[in-house]
């Protein structure tokens, strides 16, 4: 009973992880909407403005598959730091798919509330 | 200005050298800017606050990316999921596979399917395209053994089979080769992607 008390919360887990990782595109899409922020200034905005918490690891090689699409560009500045940084921002592909993926995400988003609020009643 | 003790200094230089080595699939100029931009995110994230880059906050700093066998498995599989999207050239995917087999037994199980598949799918191809060439010993040839098997061949005209062998398929092989190689070529090709998708989904992030 233990067992499978423990093994659903494990999945429910998972379901939580896999649901933050595919809406990471589209936030690092948000919050590049319209200003070019570098990867470390990226993962802070993620973690300040949504409810993501997320790994560095997977960050940095997510900007370069989304830059690999066409969706970004980036570019490198120097910086007081005494090193240069590597700044992204959107391609107009990139503005059309940051687009395209938040009407779908508010679509569903609004037909799940629906569909969930029965759910929240009875609580 | 982020100043570095020269401890931490090895200890980047170090990490950074071993990422390099493991994404040697990408191309010079992706890389450097790979291990550059990740120098920089090192620098910033350890020296924040106008303090120096000591070990032990570079340490930290390097612990939440993940070893670089894990961070150069994540590029080449977004790498490989990014080429599959723009061309699905199997000797790419065979590439970045390669490089993903040396860093992990799944990688390595994968790139032996792949490689399996896909030699599959070319032998039937050639086949189909040398039996108007070789017409008599190409093809699909059964050879009875003196067990109770029989052993199944696929013989691209080289050599002549033994007087007692069958070709099972005859003409026949041109369009089955041509239907069944570039289906097996296709379904690799989708099998390969799909084991990579996997991959990345079931990379739970170790800071959530």
């Amino acid at each position: 009973m233990f067992m499978k008390d423990l093994e659903s919360e494990t999945n429910a887990d998972k379901w939580e992880v896999q649901l933050r990782k595919g809406c990471l595109e589209l936030a690092v899409l948000a919050v590049l909407r319209d200003e070019k922020l570098y990867g470390l200034e990226i993962l802070r905005r993620l973690e300040s403005d949504s409810d993501l918490i997320v790994s560095e690891g997977t960050v940095y090689p997510l900007l370069s598959r989304m830059k690999a699409l066409g969706l970004l560009r980036s570019e490198w500045v120097e910086s007081d730091a005494g090193h240069p940084r590597k700044y992204y921002a959107l391609t107009p592909a990139g503005k059309h798919r940051a687009l395209d993926m938040s009407r779908t995400w508010t679509r569903f988003s609004s037909s799940m509330s629906k569909l969930l609020a029965p759910l929240k009643k009875g609580k | 200005m982020v100043t570095v003790t020269a401890e931490a200094q090895q200890t980047i230089d170090d990490y950074l050298s071993r990422l390099r080595s493991r994404l040697r699939d990408i191309n010079e100029q992706d890389m450097r800017d790979i291990v550059e931009e990740l120098r920089s995110h090192i620098l910033d994230k350890s020296g924040g606050g106008g303090e120096a880059s000591t070990i032990d906050k570079v340490a930290q700093t390097l612990d939440a990316l993940g070893s670089p066998d894990q961070l150069a498995a994540e590029y080449l599989t977004d790498n490989l999921l990014a080429r599959a999207e723009v061309s699905r050239s199997p000797m790419r995917i065979l590439g970045v596979l390669f490089r993903w087999a040396s860093l992990s037994i799944a990688g390595f199980s994968v790139f032996l399917s792949a490689i399996v598949g896909y030699f599959l799918g070319v032998v039937f191809v050639l086949c189909a395209l040398l039996k108007p060439i070789h017409p008599q010993t190409a093809g699909l040839w059964i050879y009875p053994t003196d067990g109770a098997d029989s052993t199944i061949s696929l013989r691209l005209g080289f050599g002549s089979p033994p007087p007692d062998a069958r070709d099972v398929l005859g003409w026949w092989i041109v369009p089955i080769g041509l239907v069944v190689g570039c289906g097996l070529v296709m379904l690799t090709t989708r099998f390969a992607l799909w084991c990579v998708r996997r991959y990345r989904k079931s990379r739970v992030s170790p800071h959530r």
